[in-house]
Parts: C-alpha cells; sequence; structure tokens
C-alpha cells in the first residue's frame, strides 16, 4: 500500500495557512483516502484497482486546495507573514551555499512570524533598538562628515601645513621672508604656497558690500590640483607687486553677482577702488582656505622687501610623491632653525612645525566626536543587553516550545541558528527604523553645530553611513541573541516538559538577566554622570561674568580702504562723524569702537614700564592690546575701578595716556601705585603712554580663558583702519542695524557696514561647541536611563509574573500587601543599586579621562556623582514600583487557582 | 442525481445531524450520508472534508484524533454545544421551508410519498 501521506502532501499546496495547519489537513485526507483504499480491497478489488479507486476520491487537487483554504479562512496567516514566501523556495533540498542560504532564509521567515506573534515585545525591543542604533548612526555621520571622508582635493594626503614654533607663542604664522626661504631650499614639496585673508569692498547694484577673499601664491591652485571651471588661473608673473590685478573668482560669487555669465572672464571690477581684472571662475564647491570666499588674488611678496619680524601668513604644501610626513617634518625644522641661525635679530629660537592638513582642520574637533561616539557605542550596548533580556524572558516562555523541538529532533546548533536568525530579523528592523531616525536628526545636527564643527556640512547618510547602521544592526543582532540562543541550547528537554513548562534552567536565565541589567544600569550611569558633568560645566561657562554687559549691543565692522583713506586724521574724522551719527540713532543709548572684539579675539603687544630695567630682547612683556573710543566702557558697561577713563579730550597732540585692567595691575604693579607710571607699548618709538585709570576684566580671549593683562589705549593716540562699532541700546539691538547701516552711508556712501551681529550672538557662539557636545551627550544620557528604565521594568514585571502563585501563597498565609511591596520593589532596587555602585566606580575612573572637556568641575564633583545617583535611584524606583503594585494587588485565591 | 446546487444548502445541515448521535470521522460521514439515502445522495471527498473544516472553524463541531483500539488513528468529530443549537434551528426552518414549498407547489406530502 502507498503512503497516502505523501500522495498528498505531494498534490496539496497549502502555503498560506499558520503552522501546523497543513499537516493536520494533509493527515486527515491520508486518512481517509486509505479508507476508500481499504473498503475496495475489502471488497475484493486487487491492490491496483484499489489505489486507482481511492485516488480517484479527489479529481481536482487545485480546487480542492481553493475550497480548503476558503473553508480555513480564520487561519490563514497574516498578509505580512505571507509576503515573506516569495523569497523562498518551499523545499531546501539544493546543496552547499544554496542550501544553506535557503536555511538561513527559512529561519528569516520563522523569527519574522515569531515576531509577528507578539507584537508588544516587537514593539519594545524595535524602539530599543532604534534608538540605540539611530544614535550611533548619526553620531557616526557627524565623525564620517567630518573626521574620515577625505579633504575634498585629489590626493590630499599629501597637503599639510606648514607653521613656525615662535618661542613665546609657540605654534605661530609665517613671516614672508622665511616662506621665500623656504620655497628655495626645501626638497620635500611639490609646491609650497602662503595664503592670507584678504577683504574688499565692491559696489554692487545695491550698494557696497564687503566681500572677504583670499590672497595666495600663484600656484596655490596647482598645489591642490583643482582647475577653475572656467578661465585660468594665475601665472607667476602674476604674483609680483603691481601685477597683482587680476583675480579668481568664487562659483557662488559667479552666481550671486554674474548670473553665470560665462562672459564674465576679463571683465575688470573694482575691489576697495583698485581695478582687478577677472581671469577664473573656481568649480562650485571649491573651498580653500575657508568656506563661502567670494574672489582670490595673487599674494604678490616682494622678495627685495619681505619682512621676516611680522608673521602672518597661513602656508601649505604638497609632499613630493614618496615623501612622508616625518621626512617633511625633520627637513623644514632643519631648515627653519638654519634660517633662525642666520637672521638672530628677527628669529632667534625659531624652528617649523608640519601637520597633516586633514589633522589640522579637524584635530580641534576630535576629541569631542570620539567622546561623542564612545557615549553612542554605550547606548548601543545598553539597547543589546536590553533586548538580549527581553528576548531571554520571552525565551523561557518559550521554553516547552524549544523543549518540544528538541524532543523532535531539532539539533542544538539548528536551534542557536532560529534564535540567532530572529534576533537578526529584528536588529535589522530596528535598524532601518534608526536610519529613518539619523535621516531626521541630521538637519537638526547641522543646525546645532553650524560654526562651531568644521566640515560640517559635509554630515550625510552617505554609502558609508548607511554601511556602518548595517554594520552595527548586524553586531547588534548577534550580541543580543547570544544570550537567548546559549540558553536554548541549554535547555534540559526533559525537565521541561514535565515541570509544564516552567524548568530549571530559568534559574540561569534569571542569573544571566540581572547580570545585564545591573550592567545595563551601571553603563548608563557612566553616560549621566558624564552627561552632568559638561552640562555643569556648560551652566559655569554661560555664567562666567565677562566682565562686560554683552546684552543689547549691536556690533558691526567697517574697514577704510587705505587708497582713499591715507592719513591718520583723515580715519580720525571719518569714525568722529560715524561714532556722531550712531549716537543720534534713536534708542541708542551709547556708540563706540575698539579694534578687536572682545571674546572672539586677541591682539597682543609687547610693552615696557617706564623706569624698570630693560628686558632682554624676546623676553620683554605683553599684553592685550586695546584702541578704544571715549564711550567703550560705558557702552559695554565695564567698571572703571580707580582714576578716569578717556574723554573726548584725549586727542592725538594730547599727552598720550593709557587705561589698565586689574589682571594688568596685579600682575605688573602687585603692591604699587599704577596711576601716573608710564607704559611703552610697541617698539618704544612712541614714547610713553601714562596709566590714568584702572578698569574692571574682561574676558577677551573667550569665556573659558581667564582674563590677562590688557592695557587700553585712545583711538586717536593709535588709529586702526579697521574697527568695531559698538551700538548699546535699552531695547532689541537687531532693530538698529538698518539704522546704522544708515548712518554710515550717511558718512560715506562706498563703504560697507560688514559682520553686523550682536555681542550676545558672540558670546553665545563662542560656547556652541560646548552646547553641541552637551546637548547630545545629554540626549544620549536619557535615551541610556530610558531604556535602561525599560529594563527594569520588564525584569521586575517579569519576576512578578513567574511568582503570582508564590505572592498569592504569601498573602494568603498572612503576608501584608506592604510586605509583598517591599519584597518586589527590594528585589528590583537591589539590582540598581549594585548597577549604580560599579557605575560610579567606572565613571570615577572615565571622568578623569574627560578632564579637558570640563571647565569649572572637577571630575571628581561629589554633587554631580550625587545627582546622578539620585535620579537613577527615582527612576528606578518608579520603574520597579509599576510591577511591585501589580504583585501588591494579587488576588490569592485566583493566584493559587491558577496553574 | 441531485444537482449540486440543490445539494450545497443542506450538505452542513447534514453533516450535523449525523453527528448528533455520536462522535464519527470523516470516511463514516461520507459513507452514512450514501446509506441512509439508499445511494441518492453522495458527498464526495472534496465537498465534504472543506464543510467539516468549516463547521469546526465556526465552533459547531470540534474534531479529537483518537485511537481505536485495533484501528488506526482517526479524527472524530463531534457536535458542540452551539452546533446543536443551531442544528435545532436549521431542522425548524428547513421544515418549514418544505412546508412552504410544498404548499406553493401544491404537493400533498401524502400522495407524493406514496409515489
Amino acid at each position: 500500500m502507498r503512503d497516502w501521506q505523501s500522495f498528498v502532501r505531494a498534490r496539496l499546496s497549502l502555503p498560506d495557512l499558520v503552522a501546523g495547519r497543513e499537516a493536520r489537513i494533509v493527515r486527515e485526507l491520508a486518512v481517509q483516502l486509505e479508507d476508500f483504499y481499504r473498503e475496495a480491497r475489502a471488497g475484493g478489488q486487487s491492490e491496483a484497482e484499489a489505489d486507482a479507486f481511492a485516488r480517484r476520491q479527489i479529481g481536482d487537487w487545485e480546487r480542492l486546495a481553493r475550497d480548503l483554504r476558503t473553508a480555513d479562512a480564520v487561519h490563514v496567516r497574516p498578509a505580512l507573514d505571507r509576503a515573506s514566501d516569495r523569497y523562498i523556495p518551499r523545499h531546501g533540498t539544493e546543496p552547499g551555499v544554496i542550501s544553506m542560504l535557503v536555511h538561513m532564509l527559512n529561519d528569516a521567515r520563522y523569527g519574522l512570524r515569531q515576531l509577528a506573534r507578539t507584537p508588544g515585545f516587537t514593539a519594545v525591543a524595535l524602539l530599543t533598538l532604534a534608538l540605540g542604533i539611530g544614535a550611533s548612526t548619526a553620531i557616526f555621520s557627524v565623525v564620517n562628515g567630518v573626521l574620515l571622508r577625505p579633504l575634498p582635493y585629489p590626493e590630499p594626503d599629501a597637503l599639510v601645513r606648514v607653521h613656525e614654533i615662535v618661542p613665546q607663542y609657540g605654534q605661530f604664522s609665517v613671516a614672508p621672508a622665511n616662506l621665500l626661504d623656504w620655497r628655495q631650499q626645501n626638497t620635500v614639496f611639490e609646491h609650497i604656497a602662503g595664503f592670507n585673508g584678504d577683504r574688499a569692498t565692491y559696489i554692487g547694484d545695491s550698494g557696497p558690500v564687503m566681500l572677504t577673499g583670499a590672497s595666495v601664491s600663484w600656484d596655490m591652485f596647482d598645489l591642490l590640483r583643482v582647475s577653475p571651471a572656467l578661465g585660468r588661473s594665475f601665472r607667476a608673473e602674476e604674483d609680483a607687486p603691481g601685477k597683482n590685478t587680476v583675480i579668481v573668482i568664487s562659483h557662488g560669487f559667479w552666481q550671486r553677482v554674474f548670473g553665470q555669465d560665462p562672459s564674465v572672464l576679463g571683465r575688470a571690477i573694482t575691489l576697495s577702488g583698485v581695478p582687478v581684472t577677472i581671469v577664473g571662475v573656481m568649480p562650485a564647491g571649491f573651498v580653500f582656505p575657508s568656506s563661502n570666499l567670494d574672489y582670490w588674488r595673487p599674494i604678490a611678496l616682494d622678495p627685495a622687501n619681505a619682512t621676516r619680524g611680522g608673521h602672518f601668513l597661513g602656508v601649505v604644501a604638497r609632499m613630493k610623491p614618496g615623501i612622508t610626513l616625518d621626512q617633511a617634518r625633520a627637513e623644514m625644522k632643519t631648515i627653519a632653525e638654519r634660517l633662525a641661525v642666520q637672521y638672530p635679530k628677527n628669529s632667534a629660537n625659531e624652528s617649523a612645525e608640519v601637520r597633516s592638513l586633514h589633522a589640522e582642520i579637524v584635530g580641534g574637533i576630535r576629541p569631542a566626536l570620539l567622546t561623542l561616539l564612545g557615549a553612542v557605542a554605550v547606548v548601543i550596548l545598553i539597547a543589546c543587553a536590553n533586548v538580549a533580556n527581553l528576548l531571554l524572558v520571552r525565551a523561557s516562555v518559550r521554553e516547552r516550545e524549544i523543549a518540544v523541538r528538541t524532543a523532535l529532533g531539532a539539533g542544538r546548533g539548528r536551534l542557536v541558528r532560529q534564535m540567532l536568525a530572529e534576533s537578526l530579523v529584528l536588529s535589522l528592523a530596528g535598524g532601518a527604523l534608526g536610519v529613518a531616525l539619523a535621516y531626521a536628526a541630521i538637519p537638526a545636527i547641522h543646525s546645532l553645530s553650524a560654526g562651531s564643527i568644521p566640515r560640517v556640512a559635509n554630515v550625510a547618510l552617505d554609502v558609508r553611513v548607511l554601511g556602518f547602521a548595517l554594520g552595527i544592526s548586524v553586531l547588534t543582532g548577534i550580541l543580543f541573541g547570544l544570550a537567548p540562543a546559549w540558553q536554548a541550547s541549554r535547555t534540559v528537554v526533559g525537565a521541561v516538559l514535565k515541570e509544564g513548562g516552567r524548568s530549571a534552567a530559568a534559574g540561569g536565565g534569571r542569573w544571566v538577566r540581572n547580570t545585564l541589567l545591573v550592567g545595563e544600569v551601571a553603563l548608563s550611569i557612566v553616560l549621566l554622570v558624564g552627561a552632568v558633568l559638561l552640562l555643569r560645566s556648560f551652566v559655569k561657562v554661560t555664567n562666567v561674568d565677562p566682565g562686560f554687559r554683552p546684552e543689547r549691543v549691536l556690533a558691526f565692522r567697517v574697514a577704510l580702504p587705505n587708497a582713499s583713506f591715507r592719513e591718520d586724521h583723515q580715519r580720525v574724522a571719518f569714525f568722529d562723524r560715524l561714532l556722531d551719527g550712531l549716537q543720534r540713532i534713536p534708542g541708542a543709548s551709547a556708540a563706540a569702537m575698539i579694534q578687536s572684539l572682545p571674546i572672539r579675539n586677541d591682539y597682543v603687544l609687547s610693552f615696557s614700564i617706564q623706569g624698570r630695567p630693560e628686558p632682554k630682547p624676546g623676553d620683554e612683556p605683553s599684553a592685550n592690546h586695546r584702541v578704544v573710543s571715549p564711550d567703550y566702557f560705558k557702552a559695554l558697561g565695564i567698571r572703571l575701578l580707580r582714576g578716569r577713563t578717556f574723554t573726548p579730550r584725549d586727542l592725538e597732540k594730547s599727552p598720550m595716556v593709557a587705561v589698565i585692567d586689574e589682571a594688568f595691575a596685579a600682575r605688573h604693579f602687585p603692591g604699587e601705585e599704577p596711576l601716573g607710571r608710564g607704559l611703552d607699548i610697541g617698539n618704544g618709538s612712541d614714547g610713553f603712554y601714562e596709566i590714568v585709570g584702572v578698569v574692571g576684566n574682561v574676558n577677551y580671549g573667550g569665556l573659558e580663558r581667564a582674563p590677562s593683562p590688557t592695557m587700553y589705549v585712545p583711538f586717536k593716540q593709535d588709529v586702526f583702519s579697521s574697527m568695531w562699532m559698538l551700538v548699546s541700546t535699552d531695547g532689541d539691538p537687531s532693530k538698529l542695524s538698518a539704522p546704522a547701516r544708515q548712518a554710515l552711508l550717511e558718512v560715506d556712501r562706498s563703504l560697507p557696514a560688514f559682520s553686523m551681529t550682536t555681542l550676545a550672538t558672540v558670546v553665545d557662539e563662542s560656547v556652541a561647541q560646548r552646547r553641541f557636545s552637551m546637548l547630545l551627550l545629554t540626549t544620549f544620557a536619557a535615551v541610556a536611563l530610558f531604556l535602561a528604565a525599560v529594563g527594569l521594568y520588564g525584569v521586575v514585571g517579569y519576576t512578578v509574573s513567574q511568582r503570582t502563585q508564590e505572592i498569592g501563597v504569601r498573602m494568603a498565609i498572612g503576608a501584608q500587601r506592604a510586605d509583598v511591596l517591599r519584597m518586589v520593589l527590594g528585589g528590583g532596587m537591589k539590582l540598581s543599586a549594585i548597577g549604580l555602585a560599579i557605575g560610579l566606580v567606572a565613571a570615577v575612573s572615565l571622568a578623569r579621562m574627560a578632564t579637558t572637556m570640563l571647565f569649572g568641575v572637577q571630575p571628581f564633583d561629589p554633587a554631580s556623582y550625587a545627582a546622578t545617583a539620585s535620579v537613577l535611584l527615582t527612576v528606578s524606583l518608579l520603574a520597579c514600583y509599576l510591577p511591585a503594585r501589580r504583585a501588591m494587588l494579587v488576588d490569592p485565591v485566583v493566584a493559587m487557582r491558577q496553574e | 442525481m441531485f444537482s449540486a446546487e440543490l445539494k450545497k444548502g443542506s450538505t452542513e445541515m447534514l453533516l450535523l445531524s449525523l453527528l448528533e448521535s455520536r462522535p464519527r470521522h470523516g470516511y463514516e460521514i461520507g459513507k452514512l450520508i450514501e446509506s441512509r439515502s439508499g445511494g441518492r445522495l453522495t458527498f464526495a471527498l472534496p465537498t465534504l472534508y472543506p464543510t467539516l473544516l468549516r463547521l469546526e472553524n465556526r465552533g459547531w463541531i470540534k474534531g479529537r484524533w483518537v485511537e481505536k483500539a485495533g484501528e488506526r488513528e482517526r479524527c472524530f468529530y463531534r457536535l458542540t454545544r452551539d452546533g446543536r443549537r443551531v442544528l435545532a434551528q436549521q431542522r425548524r426552518t428547513w421544515r418549514e421551508y418544505v412546508d412552504a414549498v410544498n404548499d406553493v407547489m401544491g404537493i400533498d406530502v401524502t400522495t407524493a410519498s406514496r409515489a
């Protein structure tokens, strides 16, 4: 007699029904066909006749399948589940790789079904993974865009910056004469070129605008290996004084001002009153040395007249093929030190340093980004621990299923593979959600970090970031899948089947779950401590008294071209009229000016004190040097401590006067009377400034640097051609920008007001990078805390559900609700206390590494640690209380009847 | 013999009534219909079995695999409490329907059965 089951199975296919259903139907049809066969045999027919008779009972198998599917519609699988079939062959008999692939896909399909069956678990796990993977993908996209992506020049690894090392200041800008010597003497560079920032007034259709550009050595574009998109770059002969009347313009400027007109080549325009010819247009996206430049022009250093004492050039170079950074470094050091010996007057003890251009650009942000990357790694670990715990809880619920499968002959390897497939399905889905989260976060990253992080415009979800997300998803899937897979492989079949679903392995499972939970709590503590330390640092920084009142002050720059303002008295007259005009703006309470803005810029000069022995060359004291108008102290609210500030009567020809700050007085006149003493500022040719007043300290070098000694002199006694104008008001300072521009136009129609901002913005921007790190780390710590709380809730909740019966018994024999509450809370809180202790120890040892990111807070700041601990304990208490309440409300009678 | 259309409306009722007295397996049900109708009513396996599935899914009958002494394991279907209620309702409806049809068609039940 034939095997009727295989007969039916070969003809009937019901792939849409839930697992087990098809088997049942096949079995019953086979039994009935066999009945027909036996009936025929009993009626005296031959085996062949009986077989044919039975087979005739079902003529149209396809129609039967259709009818069965309709009749059994309640057992049709959900559409989503069925969709996965399309990619999976039904019977994997193919050899080798194909068969393995089929197995894997089958496992994945099985995993998908398991997940669809427990939507609550799946949702929590997916959310956890999406947060973890999303956060790390977002940060990696920053790391990728800022640190990993190559610079936008061909063969960028050969590009370097060359600096001078000056004894007093360390790394320093390069003196033109030195650059010219380096060009001639070095053998390691293909090109070495200097650059300097440049500005020019351009009178366009909408009035004068300030263009920003750069003056560069003629071969700069060759060095970078970027050619103009239109026209040509500079010629060697154009890089000479008087010949440098050509410019190359940027794509943006070309677009904005010339509407991309290709006939712009050869056109003459006027920059700051000087006619120049446009010879080229750079391609869109070309950036050097900074972004958003309008033009480049030849730097035209004069070999016959180059200074060796004035350091103001940036220098880049391209190493010859085969030359290493170390070789370049060694040769440049040798050359610079030889020049230092050769020119002791200007270059004594100077040296040079070579750094890769990439490190130069992103070196500053690197530690912060790597710290954040570490933080997201912690978030990922917590997410893994969380999901592993969820899976373990579920695995113990599924112990019976696993035991049955083992009993039916599923090998351990097969089971482990299946559990891993399930967790991979989960982690890949979580990863997809995470990528969506990261995609949504990128605009926020752009706006949060604008201006504080170099190259941040490059941050995007590119192939590498997606690859990273995929990799991290697979990795997390394996990581959190291992625990339950390992547990599944250890299941003792007999024990589970006998005990009706609760096994001896549960004890071991609990140990693993508790360990994971403790780890989660500990890791989130580390992040929380870090976040709190950064948060407190941020608060400290923003609470620093900068020594002036930045609120309600408008600031903008005005630069006088040398061509039309050749003499000091012309400049003085101009700024007098401008200050007067600004003063008259309705709502303005004071108008003042300074050559270098607080917080942002340093401008340091050496000086000597009248009556003190002449210091050795190179040993002169130096201090901040500020040139201000009389109302400067009033406009910014700087306190006068002694003597007087400047008055309109401190004129060009009147006795030279200076005001110093407290830090200057403390450093140079400790215990002495500074008023009436003389300062020789600069190189000693001007005579002595008499100190007439002492004012409060101002943080000129930024909020995070202690105020350094500063000396002020009146503008009229030390005239600059470029000044920052400051207008204070009682209202919104940005409302003054239009009247301020108007006031400038009324004095001179050809001059633009540029870099318009408010002092509050300047202060705010100075802490932008700190705010970026702080906000991100705080976000990650919050995510970590949330995940740990979910984990705690899950584990305590599971314990309660497993112990319902026990709790019922306890209450039946007299335990009070409060006792139950205490028992459950105690169990959970014990775990979180252990995690807390471990986490605090780990945080203490890690905090030392974060010292450079802290401000005004010790890495072992007790308040921060106490705050963190109390936040964690509060959240833990909440996470444990919810399930504990459920335990408290257990009805002993109902609980004991269970089983 | 009878058209499929005609049989379709009564299959469920027939199956339910056969299970009223005791649980039976699928093959037995098919054979019983055939013998009780004197061979006039036959339901092939492809009709019978999907109907059993449908009835079970509605909760009117319940199948259970049983191994009886000396026999192979078979699925025996029994009527559930719901099924019993449905059967009673269907019997009533059927009787009323048949009476109504007879009245309309002018068939005297006594003559008809005699002929």
